[in-house]
Parts: structure tokens; sequence; C-alpha cells
């Protein structure tokens, strides 16, 4: 078998990459490992239910007539319509620092401005300041790491401010612990704060139909069961793949989604973690499947809910204990402008882990699960002594550990943003393979889609 | 072909890339890039279409040649002489 392109992965970078590569040049296989496309954005049945294995909120909404909207010129890159998806907006979000002050945002900018001058008017004029940095600052040249919380702590000086607007920032797009690069804080505030965030009324499912729908129709190849096990190469040229049960596939060029040290691996070179400068990050992922809960009928409905019952905020994983519950991300997916409703009601929550103790708890299947039990209900714990209680009809529950991660997309150490360097332009020493998602650097929905777009567009289509 | 079908082709490419361009009162001596809000990644759509319906190779160095709609004319003219 050959094709002009193989794009390994069939997660949402991968699938922009291919349909990008496609739109002009169709000979495009790509091939994912599991029967499901998706990778850490997927579904899955339980209790004749579907659930997201990810979504909580898809960053970057703009409006339809925007042009310049990261949004719409993705769409556009992949010759997609608005009319094609059906998206519904977050009612609103918060940051919440217990015990020391609260911060509310939604797809109007304007919210967080003024809660940031109710609550932080001696700090107003250098959050301005903040503003015309991230109006100005150009995060898609590739730079060095810059440090954002040394530069927030410049600019905003005031510790607790920092802290809050770095906490959902961090979550949903930080690979390095304890800080966040310049450029990437820069995308993911403009990604969450000045754009917004929305979900598709139905699931990822239907996104994910939509993409594969259109690869196809474009006269790409799509291969699920059927794992990439060797890149084969001449110097540090790829000139094809070890793949499926057995199969060889020659290529001209490779786009490669499953991270940089997945990706040498593939290649058979030697890896170097001693050059990552800080420990990857893992999280584990609660889900909780409820009975309508009239006990918080009267809190007012957040969409994500950032919180924080530390003196500081942290954002590394824990290094005694498999989950650290002081800080955290809630979802509450039915929170959504014009969600049809459900009989039953979903909760999700994130917090930090690590992936040293769940691997190591791994070899005792028993103990393995009765902590992850333990995790659903430590969690749902924080969760009652924010709100005053917690759901007791609880109809399913899941837990999601680093290892659960790790099985399923094979990322090492269970990264969900994988590794703490990135690769901005997708070179990393081979003349024909390029690193798309999340190692490029871009990360979420709509950013790994972009990372596929951008690296297709800039070493694929010149070159066919 | 002549320029005048040039020129029909490049916004016949433009629109469908982008069904609300606006090409009323273009100045075909000035940046199709600002006058139609077109970013780097809608401009590379240009270069691809051209080389998917009339199997042009237009090499990365000479995409500054495309970016008015005459400077299109004066590049494509020579290439598309048979077409
Ligand atoms: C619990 C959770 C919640 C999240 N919530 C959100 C959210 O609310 N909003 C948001 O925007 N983002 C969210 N994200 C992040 C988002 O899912 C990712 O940033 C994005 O999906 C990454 O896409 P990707 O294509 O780069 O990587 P992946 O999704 O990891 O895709 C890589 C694919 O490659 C496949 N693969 C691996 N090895 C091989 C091989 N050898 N051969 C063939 N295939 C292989 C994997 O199976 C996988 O499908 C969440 C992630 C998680 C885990």
């Amino acid at each position: 078998m050959r094709c002009s392109l193989l794009v390994i992965g069939g997660g949402l970078s991968g699938l922009a990459a291919a349909i990008r590569a496609a739109r002009f040049h169709p000979d495009v296989l790509l091939v994912e490992k599991h029967s499901r496309l998706g990778g850490l954005n997927s579904y899955f049945y339980r209790n004749d239910t579907l659930f997201e294995t990810g979504l909580h909120a898809i960053t970057n909404h703009a409006a339809a007539g925007d042009r310049k909207a990261p949004l719409n010129r993705l769409l556009r890159q992949l010759k997609l319509q608005r009319g094609d998806f059906s998206f519904c907006q977050q009612l609103g979000s918060e940051i919440r620092f217990l015990g020391q002050a609260s911060l509310l945002f939604s797809n109007d900018p304007e919210v967080l401005f003024a809660e940031v001058r109710a609550q932080f008017p001696e700090s107003w004029a250098r959050f301005q300041r903040l503003l015309s940095l991230v109006a100005d600052y150009d995060p898609f040249t590739p730079a060095p790491f810059r440090s954002a919380r040394a530069t927030l702590g410049e600019v905003l000086d005031n510790p607790l401010l920092t802290e809050m607007i770095l906490c959902p920032l961090m979550y949903y797009g930080s690979s390095r612990a304890d800080d966040i690069d310049l450029g990437q804080f820069v995308i993911m505030f403009r990604s969450l704060f000045l754009e917004g965030l929305f979900r598709p009324a139905g699931s990822i499912k239907d996104i994910l139909e939509v993409l594969a729908g259109q690869l196809r129709a474009l006269g790409g190849t799509i291969r699920t069961n059927c794992a990439v096990h060797e890149l084969l190469t001449a110097g540090d040229h790829v000139i094809g793949a070890q793949i499926g049960k057995g199969e060889r596939v020659e290529c001209d060029r490779v786009i490669s989604t499953v991270g940089h040290r997945e990706t040498l691996r593939l290649l058979g070179r030697s890896e170097n973690a001693a050059c990552e400068p800080t420990a990857r990050l893992s999280f584990v992922e609660n889900i909780f499947q409820h009975q309508p809960w009239p006990e918080w009928q009267s809190l007012p409905k957040r969409t994500i809910i950032f919180f924080n019952r530390g003196e500081r905020f942290s954002f590394h994983s824990p290094q005694s204990q498999g989950v650290d519950f002081t800080s955290g991300v809630i979802c509450f997916p039915s929170h959504f402008e014009g969600m049809p409703g459900r009989s039953l009601d979903e909760l999700r929550t994130t917090h930090l882990a690590s992936y040293g103790y769940w691997k190591a708890l791994a070899g005792t299947p028993g103990r393995y699960l009765d902590e992850k039990r333990q995790t659903a209900r430590k969690s749902a714990q924080t969760l009652a002594d924010l709100f005053g209680s917690f759901p007791a009809n609880i109809v399913y529950e899941d837990t999601f550990t680093p290892v659960t991660i790790e099985r399923y997309t094979g990322k090492i150490d269970g990264a969900i943003y994988g590794s703490p360097v990135k690769f901005p332009d997708g070179r990393f020493g081979c003349d024909n393979c390029f690193l798309a998602g999340t190692d490029q650097g871009f990360l979420g929905i709509v950013g790994s889609m972009l990372s596929g777009v951008s690296m297709v567009n800039q070493h694929i289509l010149p070159r066919l | 072909m002549t320029s005048e079908d040039i020129k029909e082709v490049i916004i016949a490419i433009i629109k469908d890339i982008d069904e609300e361009a606006d090409f009323d009162g273009l100045d075909a001596d000035k940046p199709l890039r600002d006058q139609l809000e077109l970013d780097s990644m809608d401009f590379l759509d240009i270069v691809m279409e051209l080389r998917k319906r009339y199997k042009l190779q237009i090499p990365e160095q000479d995409y500054p040649q495309l970016a008015t709609l005459n400077s299109c004319v004066a590049y494509l003219q020579p290439l598309l002489q048979d077409a």
C-alpha cells in the first residue's frame, strides 16, 4: 500500500490535518489505533447513555460573521459551514478562590472586566495594561519560554488576581507545572476570556461525524483499529510505516499527532525525558450522572467553576498522594444556552493527579478500583463543601485516572497536555515527518484542530 | 486566457473560499488580502486551487506576485496561455 500523506492519530488534530490535506490532494491515509475517532475527546456508552470522554466546553466561541475569529478561520480552512453544527453558548462561569474572592466571566468579556473592576479596584488600571499586552502580543512567532507567572506578577502586582486569572488558563491549557508560557497564556486568555465557551447541542460525536464525513467526501481514507507500530526510515527521511496487523504502507510525508517522545519511539530513536524542564501533568476526571437534585435549584447556574481552596494556587502533580483535591474544575454540561433537556443530569470534576501513584496501584487491580471509587467520593465531598450538598441519587459514576489516559491514547505518563516542551513549527529532526496537535503546542479542541491545519499548510501543501 | 478570464478565475476561487467576500469597489492594484480580509491561510487556498484546477506549480517564493488582482494577471497570463 502507499499514500502521499500518512496522518497518525484520529484525534481532533489528526482529523483536521487530514481534511486540510485531502482538500487539495485526496491521497491521504489517517490511521487510528482505536475503534473510535476522537482521541482524548471521544465518547463511550454506559447504561444506554452516551458519555463524552473529555468535553467540558469548547473554547474560542465566535459569532458566525466574525471572519477573523479562530473558530471561523478553522471552519473555512476545513470547508465546513457553521450550519453543519449546532452550538450552545455557556451560561456563565466562575473562578472561585474560597475564602478569598470570586470572579464571574461569560462570553461577553465585559462581565469579567466589571468583576475585576469591582473586586480589585486598586488593580483595575494594571489589569487594563494586561489587556493591552494580550491584544498586542504575537503568540504565533516561535519564541523561547517566557514565564507568564512572572510577567503577570509584574504587570498586575497582585498575587491573588494573578493566580485567579492563571487558574482557568492553566487548567485548560498549560503543559507545564506551576507556570504557563506567555505566548500560550495570551492564546488561552483570548480563547477563554475574550472569545468564550460553547459546546455542541448534542455531543462530541456529532462533531466527529461531520469531520469524518468531510474527510471521506474529499477522498481521504480513514482506518480505525489500525495502530502505527513502527516508522520506517532512510536517514532522517520516513519512507513508510508498519501498521495494523502486519501491513506495510509507503508514504511521502507524515503528520504525527501522537506526541514527540511517542513519535521518537515509533522511529526507534532514543528519547531523553530529562530534556523536559518540569514533570508532565496528569489529571483525574470524574463523571457523575444523577437524578435532578432539587437542593441545587436555588444555586446560580454556572457552566464551569474553577476553584481553589488553598492559600496559594499550585498547579503541579501531587507528590505523596494520588489526587490533589485542593483545586479543580467543575463542569455542568447542561448549563449551556438552549441545551436540549435530559431526564438525568451530568456533572464532571477534574483535579491534578500523580501518574506515578496511579501507575503503581494499577498492578493490584482491586486496590486500583477501590482508589478510583474513593477518588469519586472525595471529589463529591469537595463539591458538597462548596455547594452545601451533593446529589444523593447518583445513577452512574466513572473516574479516569492518568493510567486510563495512558492506556487509551498512548500519552506518556497519561499527560493530557503532553510534553512541557513544545515544537511550534512541528519540526523535530525528520525532513518529511512533522508533529501536530498536543506536542506542537496548540491545546484544546479548537487549538488542536488549528494545529493540524497549520502544520499541513506549512509543511505539506506547499510541497505536494 | 485573457486578462479578464484570469481575473474571473481568481474571483471565483476567492468566492469559493469565502461566500461572503465583497468584491464591490475592489481596487485591482491594491492587495487582495487587505481588501477582502483574507489571512495567510486563506491566501494559501488561492495557490492550492490554482494548482488543483490548472496543474500550476507556484513556488513559495513567487507567492508575493499574487498580491493584487493585476499582479495575478501579470504573473499568471504567461503560465495560463493555453488554458
Ligand atoms: C478529561 C479531558 C477533558 C478535556 N476537556 C476539554 C474541554 O473541555 N475543552 C477542550 O477544548 N479540550 C479539552 N480537553 C483537551 C482536548 O481533548 C485535547 O487538547 C485535544 O483533543 C487533543 O487532540 P490531539 O489530536 O492533539 O490528541 P489526541 O486526542 O490524543 O489524539 C491522538 C490520537 O492518536 C491515537 N494514537 C496514539 N498512538 C497511536 C499509534 N501508534 N497509531 C495510531 N494511532 C495512535 C490516539 O488513540 C488518539 O486518538 C480535555 C481532555 C481530557 C482528557
